[in-house]
């Protein structure tokens, strides 16, 4: 009896203290909203009156149009570089079992925790050599290198439940390699290759700090954001916030049931 | 079957070339100009501000890691522990802010903490505030954004340890007589350890090189090295002194994240063989 009450009490504490966890975390996101729809340039409470104002204001700004259009092309190229290069390597490490492996995967995946203000820096110096910088293309390729870890685990993820001997069979019966990828492998990888790449598309799109040291005058909207939020803030910002809060829930969505998919014969 | 390397050839050099090589520049700059010199160390070196940056980088980042430590594994657990139905859903509410740009998360707490923010204007309005108090700007600040950005890793490493943790192992030491705090303490958490330890050493790496939200939301004193190099590069183009520092960065980083790794290891293996 002292027991079960032992129990239920942890349980509500443990139940309350991730509520506060997700409040804390989302709150301040959820808080966006409001704030983009009031009238005035200041925030005003209770709020008076509700207006798309700050909404019009974005979309008639060229400044951010631009922006907007640089960061989905980057977004895009660097998404089709990455998840095309990361699957490729999935498939190359997958199945294999030589010494190198882990060190070569460990290697792969160094740009997701390497500090990104000295990747930029180093990447500003050695670009500058090549008179590179200001290059759209060296930012999609600098991107692709940071988007490339996120398909090349969720790939290989995807891989570790795949039964080799189903490519081997078709490769029997007749199929050359590039047939038995397309139409064994590809159609049971494809739920991981699809949501890696909304992920990574995130991560190009949302990129600011090697954007601001190598895209010199290619303002991605990221660095749109940044110079506002350095200067002058108005309410635009806040629109500009909930669109792509917006955005991202709903690709993330997206990209979570494609992952469970990838994942379901794993958990059978 | 040797083909088959070739598919990880364009990954190695794509990582070459962004990584490397910007990493092989940035040691050569710090220390060549074009001949060999050491002016950049010696100015590190000389003043103590750069010093004082440095160690409140250090602290930021440990501090960061240990907040994200005390909210994040309770929340873990609860995770892991609750009925398969609601754990993606959960965990979806997790997910979904690590996935928002960090630049929007930082903006948000500008647009709660602001002096025209939401609380100061509901606590003015309310009469709670008789003025708006400042908030934003301040060392709290930081700690509050950066842990907010970081928590969700923490989250999901300790987690993803958890669901695979042998449950059978805490049950024998249950049915063996220890109480569940012992239980937890001597069984469940070294065997959920992997996790805090690879969530923490991520979440310590970032903080290091984090640049944007101290910026946006710390005060002068809260400078953290990433800040440092900007300075020097914008203000000064001082791009020789910029790359020394983010070699100490780097260096700095490795040196705490090897010692803890050493000492994790060390009290690991002890707890395990008393």
């Amino acid at each position: 009896m002292i027991n079960k009450i032992f129990y239920r009490i942890i349980n509500t504490i443990f139940v309350a203290y991730y509520w506060f966890v997700i409040v804390f975390l989302l709150f301040p996101i959820l808080i966006v909203f409001p704030i983009s729809f009031v009238n005035s340039k200041y925030l005003e409470f209770p709020p008076k009156n509700f207006s798309f104002r700050w909404y019009i204001n974005y979309f008639n700004d060229t400044d951010f149009f631009v922006a907007t259009f640089n960061s989905i092309y980057l977004g895009l190229g660097a998404t089709i570089v990455a998840t095309s290069i990361g699957t490729m390597a999935a498939l190359g490490l997958s199945k294999t079992n030589f010494i190198g492996k882990k060190i070569i995967f460990g290697f792969l995946i160094t740009p997701l925790i390497f500090p990104l203000i000295i990747l930029a820096l180093g990447l500003y110096i050695f670009l500058a050599r090549f008179d590179a910088i200001e290059n759209f293309y060296m930012l999609i390729i600098a991107h692709s290198a940071l988007v490339m870890p996120f398909s090349l685990i969720i790939v290989s993820t995807s891989l570790q439940s795949f039964d080799v001997t189903l490519e081997r069979s078709a490769r029997v019966l007749g199929a050359n390699p590039w047939q038995a990828f397309w139409k064994v492998t590809f159609p049971y990888i494809k739920p991981a290759v699809y949501s890696s790449a909304i992920f990574g598309f995130f991560v190009s799109f949302d990129e600011l700090i090697i954007a601001l040291f190598i895209s010199g005058k290619i303002w991605t909207l990221p660095q749109r954001v940044w110079q506002d939020l350095r200067y002058e803030i108005d309410p635009t910002i806040a629109a500009v916030a909930a669109i792509l809060i917006s955005a991202t829930f709903v690709g993330i969505l997206l990209g979570t049931i494609l992952q469970k998919q990838a994942m379901r014969f794993i958990e059978k | 079957m040797k083909k088959k390397y070739l598919l990880i050839l364009p990954a190695i050099i794509l990582t070459l070339i962004i990584i490397v090589f910007p990493v092989f520049e940035l040691l050569k700059s710090s220390f060549f100009d074009p001949e060999f010199t050491l002016r950049h160390v010696e100015k590190f070196f000389s003043k103590y501000l750069y010093f004082k940056v440095l160690i409140n980088t250090v602290k930021i980042s440990f501090f960061s890691t240990l907040f994200c430590f005390i909210l994040g594994y309770p929340t873990a657990y609860f995770i892991a522990h609750s009925g398969k139905k609601f754990q993606s859903f959960f965990l979806f509410l997790i997910l979904l802010p690590f996935w928002i740009s960090i630049l929007i998360r930082t903006y948000a707490w500008m647009a709660v903490l602001g002096k025209e923010g939401v609380i100061n204007t509901i606590f003015v309005a309310l009469g709670i505030f008789s003025e708006p108090v400042r908030m934003l700007y301040t060392t709290g600040t930081v700690y509050l954004a950066m842990v907010q950005i970081m928590l969700p890793i923490m989250i999901l490493t300790c987690y993803s340890t958890m669901i695979r943790l042998e449950e059978d192992y805490v049950k024998a030491a249950r049915v063996l007589g220890a109480n569940p705090f012992k239980a937890f303490y001597r069984i469940y958490f070294p065997l959920s350890f992997p996790g805090v330890a690879s969530g923490s050493i991520i979440i310590f790496i970032l903080s290091m090189g984090f640049f944007i939200t101290p910026a946006l939301v710390g005060g002068k004193k809260d400078m953290m090295v990433g800040n440092l190099i900007n300075f020097q590069i914008n203000q000064l183009l001082n791009w020789g002194f910029a790359s020394f520092i983010g070699v100490i960065l780097l260096i700095t980083t490795l040196l705490i994240v090897i010692l803890f790794i050493i000492l994790t290891r060390y009290k690991m293996n002890n707890n395990f063989s008393s």
